[in-house]
């Protein structure tokens, strides 16, 4: 089973790479992108880029993004460009064909986030000279990770299960942003729509839990969530199904 | 039993929803051959091939492929075969070498013969030259080429081919046509072959299957099925034919039961299953040079649109063998 999940790995990533390497398909928005984040923002921002208490969510929904820009391509992909049945023909497993697509966009993900760090570092120390190099701490740098590589499972479970049910990948992106907007302003929208007391409460609460508190309650929330939806996806995931839709 | 054939189907039905797509389907179809299935659009061609592979489940009866129950084998089944199934399932962003690369691994072929296979393979079909090319650039032809590659990189027992020729010009059908009889040579694997073209069925299959509706019409060697539309015509082309020689026909009821001649051409209608050998040595008898003797036979085509007229299954048997 671990040998099929990486063959899988093997193939989404040639395919990324390829579309990577090629400007016009993509290629050149990923250069922008990485420019823009990795060497234009920390400049701007200084050493704050680093030590912001702000920038801890900041990685993870950047990886999430990445995610669900390449999990549709990925699923949807295959029923829309013909290849999935051929794929279904073959001896790899439900599992390890679903769990690689999400491995692979998952270390995408991963990778794009820690290549900016890595860039906005070198850039930030690079225009803001201090005595010290500027760095993140190891504490916030492991629960960055952690809380990176949770939001990517969530999203390319979410991704899986709205790729599922759409005939092309336009679709698939178009209802993925419409749920990624639900899912980040919902809950703002929802508090907002709280009596001030109540949001006065809930802020209190929020700001007396502490850091470490909230950064466990992010990977735990995140954990569970992912669990549920990547388990969902994974039943929903079956080749007698997915041959017929 | 299960080891003389590669595939066998009893009474296999598949519904979706109100639709029967496969009706009571019983075929037996022997290890080594190259099997073509025929059928027009709907016919049930594609969801056989799907119950072969146990992609889906039958709605009744049951299917043997390579001795494993389709229904509860489906994971063994699908490792010992190769498949083109209808669109060709190639990405078309990877190159040649990388498309074959994937499903190498995917089959766990080791290393070392992978790459000596994509190799072999991508040299008989003429691709190797194009195999860092992005698939997408390609041809259909050499797409389906590449295809066909893929079904039997692994050197699986048996290989599904959906329409493998559908789409390509005259040219690269006959090229494909023969990679595929001599892949069917060389690798020794059964193959199962849908196609709508009846000169490609001829030419390349062992045994045929003629299915309309979900229900198999018929089932034989393409010589079995052209015999059975075989009107018993024969003309002879003879010199010095005479008004005795024609009395003394005639007098053949055993063979001949009708003759014409016009311009020293001799047609006669044989009865059934007669063999025109004892008018010809009766020509010879009477001096009659022969110059040539011609069966009208029935193509492969006449017996299928004739079965595709009929309502009711042809032949007693329609399972393996010609009946």
């Amino acid at each position: 089973m671990t040998r099929d999940i990486w063959t899988m790995v093997w193939k989404e990533w040639r395919e990324f790479r390829d579309q990577l390497l090629s400007l016009r398909r993509g290629g050149l928005s990923a250069l922008i992108l990485a420019l823009i984040l990795g060497v234009v923002a920390p400049v701007q921002l200084g050493p704050e880029w680093v030590h912001s208490k702000i920038i801890i969510g900041y990685w993870p929904f950047l990886a999430a993004t990445m995610v669900s820009s390449l999990i549709a391509d990925s699923v949807a992909g295959e029923r829309e460009r013909h290849t999935l049945e051929t794929l279904l023909a073959s001896r790899l497993p439900d599992a390890a064909i679903l769990i690689g697509k999400i491995v692979a966009a998952v270390l995408y993900g991963l990778g794009f986030a820690v290549a900016n760090m890595l860039i906005g570092l070198i850039a930030v120390n690079v225009a803001h000279r201090e005595s010290a190099p500027i760095l993140f701490g190891a504490q916030r740098f492991v629960v960055t990770i952690i809380l990176t590589v949770l939001a990517s499972l969530l999203m390319a479970g979410i991704g899986v299960f709205i790729s599922l049910r759409a005939s092309t990948v336009k679709q698939a992106q178009q209802t993925f942003g419409i749920a990624i907007i639900v899912l980040t302003m919902g809950p703002l929208l929802l508090f907002n729509a709280l009596e001030l007391d109540t949001r006065m409460r809930v802020a209190v609460r929020m700001a007396a839990l502490g850091e470490d508190r909230a950064e466990a309650y992010a990977v735990g929330i995140l954990s569970l969530l992912s669990v549920i939806v990547i388990g969902a996806a994974l039943a929903r995931f079956r080749r007698g199904k997915l041959v017929l839709d | 039993m299960a080891g003389e054939f590669a595939i066998r189907a009893e009474s296999v039905t598949r519904d979706f929803g109100p639709v029967r797509a496969l009706d009571a389907l019983s075929l037996e179809v022997p290890k080594g051959i190259v099997f073509g299935f025929l059928g027009p659009n709907g016919a049930g061609k594609t969801t056989a091939i799907r119950v072969f592979l146990g992609l889906i489940e039958p709605s009744a009866g049951r299917a043997e492929v390579l001795g494993l129950d389709t229904r509860r084998d489906g994971a063994a089944i699908r490792t010992r075969c190769g498949a083109l199934l209808e669109h060709p399932g190639l990405y078309e962003r990877l190159s040649a070498n990388d498309n074959l690369e994937f499903y190498g691994r995917a089959w766990h072929v080791p290393r070392r013969v992978r790459q000596e296979r994509i190799r072999e393979l991508l040299t008989r079909f003429g691709l190797w030259e194009r195999r860092d090319d992005p698939v997408g650039r390609w041809s259909r032809g050499m797409k389906q080429k590449l295809s066909v590659a893929r079904a039997v990189l692994h050197r699986p027992d048996l290989v599904f081919l959906d329409e493998p020729t559908s789409g390509l010009d005259p040219v690269a059908t006959a090229g494909l046509r023969e990679d595929l009889a001599a892949l069917s040579a060389y690798e020794g694997v059964t193959v199962f072959l849908t196609t709508h073209n009846l000169n490609e069925a001829e030419r390349l299959c062992a045994q045929v299957g003629v299915i309309r509706g979900g229900r198999l019409l018929a089932v034989g060697s393409p010589e079995s099925l052209r015999a059975r539309q075989d009107s018993g015509q024969v003309d002879i082309i003879a010199r010095g034919l005479t008004s005795d020689v024609v009395q003394a026909l005639r007098a053949r009821t055993d063979v001949v039961a009708s003759l014409s001649v016009d311009d020293g051409r001799l047609s006669v209608s044989l009865t059934a299953g007669a063999s025109p050998a004892p008018i010809v040595a009766l020509l010879v008898q009477h001096h009659v040079e022969v110059e040539e003797v011609r069966r009208a036979r029935a193509t492969l085509e006449d017996a299928f649109l004739d079965l595709m007229g009929s309502d009711t299954p042809s032949g007693d048997a329609p399972r393996g063998g010609d009946s």
